[in-house]
C-alpha cells in the first residue's frame, strides 16, 4: 500500500511538472508586432516607409525568434494590392514599398505577421489603416475614416515621452531645421518622420497604445495550426493530395528545384496528416521554383498544394467615417503635390538600397567528379536514346510499356543498379518529374551532358546515378509540367528605396519646384550615451504646419512616443484665407 | 487498480500535451538541417589491419563547404583511402561522402574526448603538390600542426581460406604531419625530429633549441611535437 501511494506521489509530481513545461513552452514563443510608418495618407504611387517591430508579446522586448516577416496592404474587399516579405534582424525590420499607381481611393489596411503569429490566430496580426487617394480621381467620392480608438485600457506600461526641440517653431522654405531628441534611453534607437498634417483623424493607436494593449490582452490559447517559427529563413508549405479520393497522402516525397547550371536540390516529407514545411534556402530567393513528387505510385494522381503564406481570410471592415471638406482638400493638395514631384523629379527623391553582397550557396546535389559529354561535337542526333546509344556509356533509355525510362549501369559490373529505380535526371538544373517530356531533345538543343555513375545520396534520398543536361536555351521552361509538378514564382526579399536627404545644393535652384509632405524619414537614429539625438533636415515649398512624429522601443522593451508641430510659411506661396 | 488508473491517466495527459505541443527545435531541426552528399560505400575487406582511425562508429558533427553544421551522425573516418563514411540512421547504408563537401568533422569518442579533423585543400603549384587531404587537428594558431592519420599498405601476404588461395595487403599506420607556420606555408614531416622541425623556422633556430632543451624535451613523439608547437605559438609567435 504503502508502495503505491509512493507511486501514485510520483506520478502526480511527473504530471505538475509536465504541465508546467506545457506552459512555458507555449508563453515563450508568443510574438507581437508593430508596425510605424512614415504618414497615414499617401497618393497611390507614392512610397510607404515603414519600420516594423517584432516583439515577444510578454516581456515587450524584441524578438530574436522570428527571422522573416510579412507585410500585406489590402482593400476592404480583401484584394492585396501589396505582398512582401522582408528579413527581421533582431526584431527590427525596416525599407519601403511603392503603392501601385491603379489603387482606387479608400482606406486600406496593412496587416503585419510573422509565421510564429498564425498560430494565434490573425486578431494576433498587427493591422493599421492608411488612406489612399488615386492620383487621377478629383471626385474623392470615398468616405474617410475618423477616430474610433477605443478607450485606453487599464493596465500601463512604464513609456518614455521624448523631448523634441526645433531651433525655432516658424521656417520659411527651403529652410534648415535642426532637431534634438532628449530624455532617451540610451539603449536603443527611434525612428523619426517629419510629414505634413493631413488634420484628418487617426484610427490607429501608437506604439504604447498598442503595447498597452498586448499587456491587457487576456492570455490566448494556441491555434493549432503548427506553424513552425521561421528562424533561418521562409519555410514553404504545402500538402499532398491524392485527386482521385481527395485525401492527404502521407510520407510523399516533395522535391523543390530551380534553373541553374548546377542540378539543385531541396526535399521535404509529407508527414502523417499529409503536410510537408521545406525550410527554402535563400539561393532560392525570387527565382521559379520547379515543385515535383518523387516516385508517384503508378495510376496514382497526386498532387502539390502549397500554401498561400500572405492568406488572409477574416474580413475587415475601414473604420468610419467622415464626409469634411477640408479633409479632401488635402487629398486634391496631395494629388497635385504628386504631379508636381512626378514632373521635376529630384535626383534624392528616394535613393536605391545597395544589394547585399552574401552570395547564396546552392543545394548541390553532386560534390564528385562527372563525365561530361558535348553532343555538338560529334555526328548530329535526334533524341536522347539515340544520344545515349551513341554517346553515354553505360547509359541506357529505352522504352518499356509504352513510356521511356533511363538507367545507368555499374561501372564496375556494367550492370543496371535497380531495374525498378531511375537515376535522378535534370534539364538545366532541375529534376525532371519524367524522362518522356524531354526525349526529343537532341544534339542541337544539348549543350553538354555530365553523368555520375554512382549511387548517389542526398539526405536519405538515394538515386542511381544522376545525369544532368544542360540545354542551350533554357528548354526545361518550354516543357509541359507532369500531373504531379508545379511551378510557383518564390518571392524575394523585400528592402524598397531608402528616403532621400534633401541635397542642400539642389534646393538652391530657386526656379525648381520643391515641394514635399515628407520632409524626413529615418527608421534607426542612435542615441547617444546622454540620452540624445540630433537630426537635421529641410524645408519645402509647402506651405503647411508639419508634425516631427519619434517612436520606438529601447532594448528593455520601454516604448517611445512623442510628437511635436513647426510651421513652414513660403511667402510666395501661402495660401490666402 | 489505483495504481493503474493512475498510470493511464499520466498517459492520457501525456499524449494531449504532446498533440498540443508544436514540433520541438529539435524535431524541426532534423527536418531542416542541410544534407549530406555522397556516394554508396562498398568496404574492401582484402586487407590485414585496420583501415579506419576509428574502428567504431562514433557520433560526429559535420561543418560544410557551404557553411552549415549538421549534427550527431555516425562517422567513421578511412584513413586508407582518405574519406569520411557516414551510416545513415534511416536506412543503415554506409555512405562515402563527397570529400570537397566537407570543411571540418568531430568525431566525439565513447571516452568523451572530441577529435576535431579539418579538410586541407591547398592547390600548392609552387612547391610541385597538391594537398586535398582530410587531417586531424592537433594545435591551431599563428602556426598549426595537422596530422594525416593515414593507413598505408605495409607489405602482403597470401593467405588460405576454405582451402583457396587469397591475395592481401597488410595496411599499418603511418601517419604524417603538416605544420602551417607563420605565412600560411604548409611543410610536410614524415617523421618527428628536432632536427627537421629546426629546418621548418631556419630563422628561430636558436630560440627554438634553446627552449627544448631548457624544457628537457627531446623531440621523439607526436605529444612531444604538439608540445613544442604549442609553445611556439605562445612564447616564439606570440
Amino acid at each position: 500500500m504503502i508502495l503505491l501511494k509512493r507511486i501514485v506521489f510520483i506520478l502526480v509530481v511527473q504530471l505538475v511538472a509536465l504541465s508546467c513545461c506545457s506552459v512555458c513552452a507555449q508563453t515563450a514563443r508568443i510574438e507581437a508586432a508593430y508596425l510605424q510608418t512614415d504618414r497615414t495618407v499617401y497618393i497611390a504611387g507614392e512610397s510607404v516607409f515603414y519600420k516594423l517591430y517584432v516583439l515577444e508579446a510578454d516581456t515587450k522586448q524584441r524578438s530574436e525568434c522570428s527571422k522573416v516577416g510579412y507585410v500585406i496592404l489590402r482593400d476592404a474587399t480583401l484584394n492585396s494590392s501589396v505582398k512582401i516579405r522582408v528579413k527581421i534582424d533582431t526584431g527590427i525590420s525596416s525599407g519601403s514599398f511603392i503603392l501601385p499607381d491603379t489603387l482606387t481611393s479608400g482606406v486600406y489596411q496593412i496587416v503585419a505577421f510573422t509565421a510564429d503569429m498564425k498560430n494565434y490566430g490573425e486578431k494576433h496580426f498587427f493591422h493599421k489603416e492608411i488612406m489612399i487617394a488615386n492620383r487621377f480621381d478629383k471626385e474623392l467620392n470615398f468616405k474617410l475614416a475618423s477616430s474610433n480608438t477605443k478607450e485606453s485600457v487599464s493596465t500601463k506600461l512604464p513609456s518614455l515621452e521624448p523631448n523634441i526641440q526645433t531651433n525655432k517653431k516658424v521656417f520659411g522654405a527651403r529652410e534648415k531645421v535642426s532637431v534634438r531628441l532628449s530624455h532617451l534611453n540610451s539603449k536603443g534607437s527611434v525612428a523619426v518622420s517629419v510629414f505634413e498634417d493631413p488634420k484628418i483623424l487617426s484610427t490607429n493607436k501608437s506604439i504604447v497604445e498598442t503595447l498597452n494593449g498586448l499587456v491587457a490582452a487576456s492570455p490566448d490559447k494556441k491555434v493549432l495550426t503548427g506553424y513552425t517559427t521561421e528562424n533561418s529563413g521562409k519555410i514553404l508549405r504545402g500538402t499532398v493530395v491524392d485527386v482521385t479520393t481527395n485525401k492527404n497522402v502521407s510520407n510523399a516525397t516533395v522535391l523543390v528545384s530551380c534553373i541553374d547550371t548546377i542540378p539543385n536540390l531541396q526535399y521535404a516529407i509529407t508527414n502523417s496528416s499529409g503536410m510537408f514545411q521545406m525550410l527554402l534556402n535563400n539561393y532560392y530567393n525570387g527565382k521559379e521554383l520547379f515543385l515535383t513528387i518523387k516516385d508517384v505510385p503508378t495510376n496514382k494522381h497526386w498532387k502539390i498544394k502549397i500554401e498561400d503564406e500572405f492568406a488572409q481570410p477574416d474580413k475587415w471592415n475601414p473604420s468610419v467615417i467622415s464626409e469634411k471638406v477640408e479633409d479632401k482638400e488635402y487629398l486634391l493638395k496631395s494629388q497635385n503635390i504628386v504631379y508636381i514631384n512626378k514632373s521635376y523629379p529630384m535626383k534624392t527623391d528616394s535613393i536605391e538600397r545597395p544589394v547585399s553582397n552574401a552570395k547564396f550557396i546552392c543545394p548541390e546535389l553532386y560534390h564528385c567528379p562527372v563525365r561530361t559529354v558535348y553532343p555538338s561535337l560529334f555526328v548530329p542526333l535526334d533524341s536522347l536514346p539515340e544520344i545515349a546509344i551513341e554517346l553515354l556509356p553505360l547509359v541506357s533509355i529505352n522504352k518499356y510499356n509504352g513510356k521511356y525510362r533511363a538507367h545507368i549501369m555499374n561501372p564496375t559490373t556494367s550492370l543496371v543498379y535497380n531495374y525498378n529505380k531511375e537515376p535522378a535526371i535534370f534539364l538545366d538544373g532541375v529534376f525532371v518529374d519524367d524522362i518522356n517530356n524531354i526525349i526529343s531533345l537532341g544534339s542541337e538543343q544539348i549543350k553538354k551532358i555530365d553523368i555520375v555513375y554512382t549511387e548517389r545520396i542526398f539526405g536519405d534520398l538515394i538515386f542511381q546515378g544522376v545525369i544532368s543536361i544542360i540545354s542551350n536555351s533554357n528548354e526545361i521552361s518550354r516543357t509541359t509540367p507532369a500531373e504531379q509538378s508545379q511551378r510557383l514564382k518564390n518571392d524575394t526579399i523585400n528592402t524598397g528605396k531608402k528616403f532621400g536627404i534633401i541635397d542642400p545644393v539642389a534646393i538652391q535652384n530657386k526656379n525648381f519646384p520643391f515641394f514635399k509632405q515628407l520632409l524626413y524619414w529615418n527608421p534607426d537614429i542612435k542615441i547617444n550615451d546622454t540620452g540624445t539625438a540630433d537630426l537635421e533636415f529641410f524645408t519645402s515649398d509647402n506651405t503647411s504646419d508639419f508634425i516631427i512624429r519619434v517612436e520606438g522601443i529601447s532594448n528593455d522593451g520601454t516604448p517611445y512616443n512623442a510628437s511635436t508641430g513647426i510651421q513652414v510659411n513660403n511667402q510666395i506661396n501661402t495660401p490666402k484665407k | 487498480m489505483k495504481y493503474y488508473l493512475y498510470f493511464s491517466f499520466l498517459l492520457i495527459c501525456i499524449s494531449l500535451n504532446a498533440q498540443n505541443n508544436l514540433p520541438s527545435n529539435s524535431v524541426i531541426d532534423t527536418v531542416f538541417s542541410p544534407k549530406l552528399t555522397g556516394e554508396s560505400f562498398f568496404e574492401n575487406k582484402q586487407y590485414i589491419g585496420e583501415q579506419y582511425f576509428n574502428n567504431d562508429w562514433e557520433r560526429g558533427d559535420i561543418l560544410l563547404s557551404t557553411g552549415e553544421m549538421v549534427y550527431n551522425k555516425r562517422l567513421k573516418y578511412n584513413g586508407l583511402f582518405d574519406e569520411v563514411i557516414w551510416m545513415n540512421d534511416t536506412n543503415f547504408g554506409k555512405y562515402q561522402l563527397d570529400k570537397s563537401s566537407i570543411s571540418d568533422f568531430w568525431l566525439n569518442s565513447t571516452t568523451g574526448k572530441t577529435i576535431h579533423f579539418k579538410h586541407i585543400n591547398i592547390d600548392d603549384t609552387t612547391g610541385g603538390h597538391a594537398i586535398d587531404i582530410f587531417t586531424q587537428v592537433g594545435v591551431e594558431g599563428k602556426v598549426s600542426l595537422y596530422i594525416q592519420r593515414k593507413i598505408s599498405i605495409t607489405g602482403e601476404a597470401n593467405v588460405y581460406i576454405n582451402n583457396s588461395l587469397f591475395y592481401f595487403n597488410n595496411i599499418g599506420e603511418s601517419p604524417l604531419y603538416f605544420i602551417k607556420n607563420t605565412s600560411n606555408h604548409f611543410t610536410k614531416l614524415s617523421r618527428i625530429s628536432q632536427k627537421v622541425l629546426l629546418k621548418v623556422f631556419p630563422e628561430k633556430k636558436k630560440e627554438i633549441a634553446k627552449m627544448m632543451s631548457d624544457n628537457h624535451l627531446n623531440l621523439k613523439t607526436e605529444s612531444d611535437l604538439i608540445k613544442v608547437i604549442g609553445w611556439l605559438n605562445t612564447k616564439v609567435f606570440p
